[in-house]
Formats: structure tokens, C-alpha cells, sequence
């Protein structure tokens, strides 16, 4: 007697094969079908209840919107893959460190409308950060920090000081689209953040939440599940990114030192 | 805005079954999740070329798939690690059947974490094929497609990923004294 093959029973659960007789008189083959049938019903039924939580949609829409409506697919992926963008980027940025190259994210988004694409931006740029990232320049020595990113970008950022569970990660200084933005990650009792500096205001951010701390002017929002707290010191706003309260991120930008 | 509105009716209505893919295969939500999203600005990037009519369920996990694949390959270059082609060629292993008094009872007594655990230790491909051509009901020519292989080896790799998993709740059922001997 001839037993059914795996390839066989495929087609029969698949339902691209009808039941033949030979399975109609032999019970080990009955027997091998019901257990397949049974092992698909229960993966299926396994599965039944996953399902995305209910922003993943909203945060899709989000991410697409920061997106040109006509995008050109080299403007896509450089949202998805700034790796993309790195191969022969350097010679081009030495020439523009020689100047001040930050330059108003809110230029390029002014295109997609919107403040939200910004913060989109500045949640992208956080995210990014905190993933493999061949060009994150890791560095917990504010002093070695401060020199690195002056270098790259010719002026002296305020960073936070290290202590009191604060410790600095490293930086990032990369094109974002066609711009050049820096950035630094600190690790705080609260979680992981973000300060990314720009010149454009907090306003043309869409970060409008504004509020009084310790004699200066803050401005709070919030974008998919990332909060956001900038404070305007001298030509640049201090943006302040991560997944920790507003107040903490107010904290720690009062206490950046000059 | 044309293209933002069609691609919100045939792709993003599909956002549950690329969801439950992309946990399939990560077996974590967080990382589903990043993966999910990730997915979906590459088929927006990419919503030119899709052809109307066709399967856009598929051409969205073809995306996700090769988006997972890039990942652990950068992840295993980054660690020199057991190059992703090693790993997938262990699914040629044979995989020798277990024998089960009744399989619809056993299977009832795993849990639904479980069923999905045991999905998750099975190899790469074996784990994506079996789940497209059970959970989301994929033909095997579909299946094919997205992993870029024949049908025959949709074919031959569904019966090797099935009784793997098989064998894996074998185990888990010995482990929870479900097997013949104990019962």
C-alpha cells in the first residue's frame, strides 16, 4: 500500500486536491491528515488575537505625511535609511562645517505643510539615534562631546551636566534630508532623550505649549507617543526629545551648562 | 494627495495581516511594530510600481519580508554571527515525525503564546512560509512569489515547517507531562 506523501497532504489541506480513495481506507493516513488539519486550525486560531496596537496605523500616516505627496524614492528612503546618504557625504560636509550649517528644518517642511511633519522629523531623528547606528559618535566625556560637535559644526552646543544618574551616550551630526542636524543622547533615571538643536524657532516646530520655568520660556507638545520640550537659547532652539514626562525634560534643559 | 488616498484603501487596510506577519516572524511587538511601520513607508516609497489588480497583501509582505531579512543580515554581519544563508539552510534538516494519540486534544492545551513560541524556533523561512500558507491563507504559487522560490519548495518547506512545529509541541507537551506515557 502506498501512503499519501507530505506534498499530497499539502494539496488536500490547501484544498488544491480532492480526498482520494486510498484515504478513505487507510487510517494512518486519515490520522496523519487530522493532525495537520488540526495543527493549521490551531496556528490560525493562535493568531486571531494579535493584532497592532491602535496607533500603529495613526504613526504610518504620520511617518508618510513627513513625505513629499510626489516623493521621489531617494527622498523616501533618506527618511527610512540615512546609511543611504552617508557614501561620499563627508567631502561635502567638510566643506560646509567651515560654516554654520543648521539650518531651519521648517524650510524643508514648509513644502508637506506642516508643523506635525517637524515633530515627525524630530521623533525620526531621536528614533534613529537610538538604532544601529554606524555614525552615532559615542562619547560619554562632555568635554570630548563638546569638541567633537564643535568641530563638526563650528559652534559650542550646550550639553547637560553628567551626575545625578544623567550620563551622556554619544552624538549625531548627519544630513537629514538636505540639511545637517546635531544631536546628543542622554541617559537619565527616566529614560533615553534626545536634544536635537535647530535654528528655527520652537513655534515653527509646532511646539507651542508655552510655559514659565525658572525665569525662562519653555515650550512642551507631544507626538505619537514622544514628548518634546524646547527652550530658546541664543541663535538655536534646544529640543529635547524622548518617551519621559515634559517636566523631566524641562528639568534637564534648565540645567544645560553654557 | 490621489496617491496618499489610494494607497490608504489597498494597503493600509492590510495593516493587521502585515502586522501579525511581521510578529510571526520578530516574535516581539515592539519590534513588529518598528518593523510594520518601517514596512509601509518602503511600499509608500514603492506604491508606483505596485500593479493594480494584483495581490497587494503579498506585495506588502514580500516588502516586509525582505525588510526583516536585510535586518538580521546587518544585525549578523555587525556581530559575526552565523551568516543568515547558514541558518536558513538548516531547515533541510529531516525532521522525524512525532506520533500523537490525539492531536486536537494536545493542541488544545497549549496556549496561544506557546503555539506562536514554538512557531518562533523554527527557521526563518520555514517559519514565514507556514504561517503565510495557514494563518493568511496564501496559495503556495503566492507563497513563491514573496519568497522568491519555486513552488515546489513552498511545497516541500510547508511539510518540513509543519512537522517541526509539531515536533516542538511534542516537546512542549512531554515537558507539561501531555505525552501518551504520562496521561
Amino acid at each position: 500500500m502506498t501512503h499519501l506523501t507530505d506534498e499530497q497532504f499539502e494539496l488536500i489541506l490547501q484544498g488544491a486536491q480532492s480526498e482520494s480513495d486510498h484515504l478513505a481506507d487507510c487510517r494512518l493516513c486519515q490520522k496523519r491528515l487530522a493532525e495537520r488539519k488540526a495543527l493549521a486550525d490551531r496556528l490560525r486560531s493562535a493568531f486571531a488575537s494579535i493584532e497592532p496596537d491602535k496607533g500603529l496605523a495613526e504613526r504610518i500616516r504620520h511617518r508618510i505625511d513627513v513625505v513629499p505627496d510626489q516623493a521621489e524614492p531617494g527622498r523616501v528612503r533618506s527618511l527610512l535609511d540615512f546609511h543611504a546618504h552617508w557614501k561620499g557625504w563627508t567631502a561635502a560636509f567638510s566643506a560646509a562645517a567651515a560654516v554654520i550649517v543648521l539650518v531651519p528644518l521648517i524650510m524643508y517642511f514648509s513644502t508637506t505643510s506642516s508643523a506635525s511633519a517637524a515633530q515627525a522629523a524630530l521623533v525620526k531623528i531621536h528614533e534613529h539615534n537610538l538604532s544601529e547606528n554606524h555614525h552615532f559618535y559615542s562619547e560619554a566625556d562632555p568635554e570630548k562631546l563638546a569638541a567633537y560637535l564643535k568641530g563638526k559644526l563650528g559652534f559650542n552646543l550646550r550639553l547637560p551636566q553628567p551626575g545625578r544618574g544623567l550620563a551622556l551616550r554619544g552624538c549625531c551630526v548627519r544630513h537629514f534630508q538636505d540639511l545637517i542636524v546635531g544631536s546628543y543622547v542622554v541617559d537619565t533615571p527616566e529614560g533615553v532623550m534626545s536634544v536635537v538643536v535647530v535654528t528655527d524657532t520652537p513655534q515653527m516646530l509646532g511646539i507651542t505649549g508655552k510655559f514659565e520655568f525658572g525665569g525662562q520660556t519653555y515650550y512642551k507638545s507631544s507626538f505619537a507617543r514622544m514628548h518634546m520640550v524646547s527652550v530658546r537659547i541664543g541663535d538655536y532652539s534646544y529640543c529635547a526629545v524622548g518617551e519621559i514626562s515634559h517636566q523631566y525634560l524641562t528639568d534637564l534643559l534648565s540645567r544645560l551648562l553654557p | 494627495m490621489a496617491r496618499r488616498s489610494q494607497f490608504e484603501q489597498v494597503a493600509m487596510v492590510h495593516i493587521n495581516a502585515v502586522y501579525r506577519a511581521a510578529y510571526a516572524l520578530c516574535g516581539r511587538k515592539d519590534m513588529a511594530d518598528d518593523l510594520v511601520q518601517t514596512t509601509f513607508l518602503k511600499a509608500f516609497e514603492k506604491f508606483g510600481s505596485f500593479k493594480k489588480g494584483t495581490n497587494c497583501k503579498a506585495w506588502l509582505i514580500r516588502i516586509l519580508r525582505n525588510t526583516w531579512y536585510d535586518r538580521l543580515r546587518r544585525q549578523r554581519f555587525e556581530r559575526k554571527q552565523v551568516p543568515l544563508d547558514e541558518q536558513l539552510v538548516a531547515e533541510d534538516l529531516a525532521v522525524a515525525e512525532t506520533a500523537w494519540t490525539d492531536a486536537e486534544d494536545i493542541l488544545e492545551n497549549f496556549s496561544d503564546e506557546q503555539i506562536i513560541k514554538a512557531l518562533n524556533r523554527l527557521p526563518e523561512e520555514q517559519r514565514l512560509t507556514l504561517y503565510l500558507i495557514d494563518v493568511e491563507g496564501l496559495s503556495q504559487q503566492e507563497v513563491a512569489e514573496i519568497m522568491s522560490v519555486a513552488t515546489g519548495t513552498v511545497k516541500s518547506r510547508t511539510s518540513r515547517a509543519r512537522m517541526a512545529l509539531k515536533d516542538q509541541l511534542a516537546s512542549y507537551a512531554r515537558d507539561m507531562r501531555l505525552s501518551r506515557g504520562d496521561r
